[in-house]
């Protein structure tokens, strides 16, 4: 059984996840850093900052929209797009390439942490050329196999 | 229906509608465009004017602008 995803980890999983990812920062519930990937030390900081920034700039305007408080937040610009999701626990942010799919994206920051939350590992399908002898495709291995990441199964 | 208009004045203001459209196209992909989500995934588009644009907009562009920084450094 894979091991479980803990916070120190999360930033580095998603920019392992999603190819697009440039980086990315895990909050805690109170704002404060619990993972960054993919800026250098002394960058952390201020990352976390800004992406806590966020945040706190869609509640302040849109708290009072009819579906709730946004749990999600996609900013384009010119360089590239931000993208936020959080739980009650956590918030995580990343930095990624203007060329990155929104709803890909989103998907894995939420399977991200709903890996976090719950324990449940993202369960990834393999490229036929990756499989080992012993795990020789079947016809019943294929029937299992699935070509999104699905959440809430056993691996 | 617009009458298609023929012979090399046709052709080359096909291809200068052509030409503008797809420059109308580049300049819109580059304009900033902020969404949010609510808890069932309905995204909601934030007018340039409504409220948080410009804080959005400035966090989001500093914290790309940090990445590409570190990125260059590298």
């Amino acid at each position: 059984m894979a091991a479980e995803l803990t916070p120190d980890q999360t930033a580095e999983r998603l920019c392992e996840l999603s190819t697009e990812v440039r980086a990315a920062v895990l909050l805690d519930a109170a704002g404060a850093p619990a993972a960054v990937h993919g800026v250098p030390k002394e960058d952390e900081r201020e990352l976390a900052e800004l992406a806590r920034g966020l945040f706190d700039a869609v509640d302040r305007a849109h708290r009072d929209l009819p579906g709730g408080p946004p749990e999600q937040v996609e900013v384009q610009v010119d360089a590239g797009v931000v993208y936020a999701s959080r739980t009650p626990r956590w918030t995580l942010a990343a930095v990624a390439r203007r060329t990155a799919l929104s709803s890909l994206t989103l998907m894995d920051l939420r399977a991200v942490l709903a890996e976090l939350e719950d324990g449940r590992p993202i369960r990834r399908s393999q490229a036929a050329g990756e499989r080992t002898a012993a795990a020789a495709a079947s016809e019943e291995a294929a029937a299992s196999e699935s070509p999104v990441p699905e959440l809430g199964q056993d691996p | 229906m617009k009458e298609k208009r023929k012979g090399p004045i046709g052709i080359a203001a096909d291809l200068a509608q052509g030409f503008s459209a797809t420059m109308r196209r580049m300049q819109r992909e580059r304009e900033p465009r902020l969404l949010v989500y609510d808890e069932t995934g309905y995204a909601r588009l934030v007018q340039p004017n409504g409220r948080g644009y410009e804080s959005l907009l400035e966090s989001a562009e500093e914290m790309v602008a940090l990445v590409a920084q570190a990125e260059d450094d590298a």
